[in-house]
């Protein structure tokens, strides 16, 4: 790090051995001669005003991520360095392999990353290599920015065998025999070096030379198609985003065409340029290729959020992503009045979701069970699973035909169903006999008329065995009130105090 | 002066190509439905309503109805469905589908609709599309929204009580959303008072004791409601029992029942003694005392 020459060195420290022992440090610090794993204590001595963090993996590790989600302006394929027998796992792997170009070359792309991080305070070393190992190995202890290509495997000859992503006491062990440089090894027999060391050793300076090869998982899912505007002048106002938004979806219109798909969820990212990255997603009910409406959703998904979105300085890159696409129909575009009724019905769907978030607009499922709050629930109209509105209206509409239940028939089912049902005190006769007055919320009723018992057994197999049987009743009060109330247990066989509850209200 | 004058003339007849443009270019498009004036109005069923609103209810409006108590809210979102039924059944333009946006307030006192309870009401599940945002204001976005697309039948706006927000400029609003593509909107106002709105009828929706069931004499038989008409942009107000029949989506004429209720209903209009514009003085003032007969008793 760079530090304001006024200030004390920074040291950080963890516990190794019995002993807070100094695990980092910055270049003040090495300037007055304090050392790795030297101990607190003798540190202190020679610096007085040393000023020691305690180590926090895990806002090392929310750091590095963060990072990571920064460093995606330049390629998606970013992952994290995660050696787990190497001592050094704060780094990060890109794989530039076809963006270099973006930036006007691999030098270029190089210092470019550099300078932002060093704007950001961090001091990072870097390495452009043919292979992820010999990136690292140089990276960590080489000199140099740019291995040119196809030159990496006489660019870590002379480095320390350490730089291979070995454990230590693998390293220590080939240090006893000779073996320090990976030049070493690279000329021995490769078949006694694998019965004494392990085969780990071989594969990992295959993998460095670039004779195995070695793929990178990236941290976040790389999407289908993205395009991406870069700005000299970074963008602060909310219209001149929505406009290049606009110009974007405009652009990933044809490739979405080419490929006769239409997109589901995308993802736009906006890249601040003091290293803040925001991402705002918006999924559609069924596949859109339309660049309007696409601008639509997303200044709908704007205008929703609670905060504003926190410009900055700036943004000075804006990318969207195809996070999902499906296949699109070229039969939604006609004009007939009941696609447009449909297409409207959709787009209202889409952008109340936008909005409001997609789990506020729902559809009913039903499924097969008696227990009337669990026979149905509640999905998303937006779920990537589901297809258009008028799909879902045709699939639910099978369910409820095997359902045997047809529109329109005798009523015995309320109108309104409480979420959980309620308590109420009611006399009835026992063991099996209708309500005839009960207090609900505080209001006495007397029942008129009742009809019942419908009785509704538990499901043993989800509830358990005790639980208990219901007896619903359809009952009706003086006023003309209709209510649907249940008597919770069997007198005498299950419970010899049956509890009455109120589960929903008639039309 | 001239060139001040020349300046509104100009900017009129900016206005005029404007909407000449926008309604060529709807034209052009198919999007533009027949103005909701042209559209039938909704008929209830009913023979006496339907006359009594002179065919029906406005399609493309907003109408509000209203349970005065939280416990009424079966009867009002049973008469408020019925309508929504009705709309979807009269399919104008291939339409379809009902969305209902509730107020957050609303879920307080816990109920939400029962989808089997809807089939058997003779509304399709699968056609009803709920939205349920954070807050009012975003209720109120939703509601404005659902009631300016033209692939509705209907919309279902369901607020409790008389929320200030929700003010005469908001109803405007709904109101000329729904004219101009046709929804039936609805606002089910869930113990909630009397308010002025936009809307071009309000109805207020009280229980009823429902009539005898011919199989099952002491069963409950076919639900009624307690209409009253409180408000009508278009004419009087008035006040019908009504009976939904499921099967045929309509709302049949009820009968009162034989054994009517021991109060009659506080509010009715159509029962008002002729000298109701002057103060009662004829009212019962207690129970009456014959002293001459009580005095001297012991207490």
């Amino acid at each position: 790090m760079d530090a304001h020459p006024d200030t004390p060195p920074v040291v950080v420290t963890d516990t190794v051995k019995n002993a807070i022992r100094i695990i980092a440090l910055d270049q003040r610090a090495r300037d007055n001669s304090v050392r790795l794993n030297q101990t607190l204590s003798d540190a202190r001595a020679l610096v007085p005003d040393l000023d020691c963090h305690p180590a926090d993996d895990a806002r090392n590790q929310a750091l590095l991520l963060k990072i990571a989600g920064w460093c995606e302006r330049y390629t998606p394929l970013v992952a994290l360095d995660a050696a787990p027998e190497a001592e050094r796992n704060h780094g990060l792997f890109m794989d530039i392999t076809g963006c270099a170009h973006l930036l006007g070359g691999e030098a270029a792309l190089i210092a470019d990353l550099e300078a932002r991080l060093r704007a950001q305070g961090f001091h990072a070393r870097l390495c452009l290599a043919d292979t992820p190992g010999a990136a690292w190995a140089m990276a960590g202890y080489g000199q140099g920015h740019i291995i040119a290509e196809a030159a990496h495997a006489e660019a870590i000859l002379p480095l320390s065998l350490s730089g291979l992503r070995l454990p230590p006491a693998m390293v220590a062990s080939l240090g006893r025999v000779g073996l320090k440089t990976i030049g070493c090894i690279a000329g021995l027999p490769r078949a006694p070096l694998a019965a004494r060391f392990g085969a780990r050793l071989m594969q990992r300076l295959d993998q460095a030379l670039g004779r195995e090869t070695e793929a990178i998982s990236p941290i976040m899912p790389v999407a289908e198609l993205s395009t991406e505007r870069r700005f000299a002048e970074p963008l602060t106002h909310q219209d001149e985003i929505s406009q290049v938004t606009a110009a974007l979806a405009a652009g990933i219109i044809e490739p979405l065409e080419r490929r006769g798909l239409g997109l589901r969820h995308c993802r736009l990212k906006l890249f601040r340029v003091d290293g803040h990255v925001s991402q705002l997603d918006v999924q559609t009910a069924r596949p859109l290729r339309d660049a309007r409406l696409i601008r639509r959703l997303f200044d709908e998904r704007i205008a929703g959020l609670h905060d504003d979105l926190d410009a900055g300085f700036g943004f000075d890159l804006i990318r969207l992503d195809v996070v999902h696409a499906d296949p699109f129909e070229a039969g939604q575009t006609e004009m007939m009045a009941s696609h447009a009724a449909d297409q409207g019905h959709d787009a209202l769907v889409d952008r109340l979701g936008a909005r409001l978030g997609l789990d506020r607009v729902q559809r009913f499922v039903l499924t097969d069970t008696h227990i009337p709050e669990r026979s149905f629930g509640r999905q998303p109209v937006a779920h990537l699973d589901a297809g258009s509105v008028r799909q879902a209206a045709g699939n639910a509409a099978l369910a409820l035909a095997s359902d045997q239940e047809p529109l329109g028939g005798i009523i015995t089912r309320p109108l309104i169903l409480f979420d959980r049902p309620e308590l109420m005190q009611t006399i009835a006769e026992v063991p099996d006999g209708p309500p005839l007055k009960f207090r609900w919320r505080g209001v006495a009723y007397e029942v008129d008329r009742s009809e019942g018992p419908e009785r509704i057994a538990c499901e043993w197999w989800r509830d358990g065995r005790g639980a208990r049987t219901r007896d619903y009743f359809r009952v009706e009060d003086r006023q003309g009130y209709r209510f649907w109330m249940f008597r919770h247990g069997l007198y005498g066989r299950e419970t010899s105090d049956p509890a009455w509850y109120m589960h929903g209200l008639f039309a | 002066m001239s060139l001040s004058r020349l300046q509104t003339a100009t900017d009129i007849l900016q206005a005029r190509t404007r909407a000449y443009e926008a309604q060529a270019y709807q034209a052009h498009r198919g999007m533009g439905l027949a103005d909701a004036e042209k559209s039938p109005p909704l008929t209830l069923g009913d023979g006496a309503i339907d006359g009594h609103l002179e065919g029906g209810l406005v399609c493309g409006g907003l109408h509000e109805v209203r349970s005065p108590l939280a416990r009424d809210i079966g009867a009002a979102t049973g008469f408020a469905l019925g309508l929504a039924a009705r709309a979807m059944q009269a399919e104008r333009g291939g339409r379809g589908g009902i969305v209902w946006v509730t107020d957050p307030a609303t879920r307080v006192d816990g109920g939400g609709l029962f989808p089997v309870g809807l089939a058997q009401y003779g509304l399709a599940p699968s056609s009803m599309t709920m939205v349920e945002p954070g807050d009012l204001q975003g209720a109120m976005w939703a509601a404005d929204e659902a009631a300016g697309c033209n692939g509705l039948a209907a919309l279902i706006f369901q607020i409790k009580g008389n929320p200030p927000r929700f003010d005469m400029t908001a109803t405007r609003r709904l109101m000329l959303r729904a004219r101009q593509s046709g929804v039936l909107a609805l606002t089910l106002r869930q113990s909630g008072e009397e308010e002025a709105s936009a809307a071009a009828t309000r109805w207020r929706v009280n229980t009823e004791s429902s009539g005898a069931d011919e199989n099952y004499q002491h069963g409950v038989g076919a639900m009624r409601l307690s209409l009253t008409l409180e408000r009508n942009r278009a004419g009087r107000t008035g006040q019908w029992l009504l009976a939904w029949n499921p099967k045929d989506r309509s709302f049949d004429h009820a009968a009162p029942n034989p054994h009517t209720r021991a109060n009659p209903p506080a509010h009715s209009l159509d029962r008002l003694p002729v000298s109701a514009n002057r103060p009662d003085s004829s009212g019962q003032m207690g129970q009456v005392l014959d002293h001459r007969r009580d005095f001297g008793r012991a207490s």
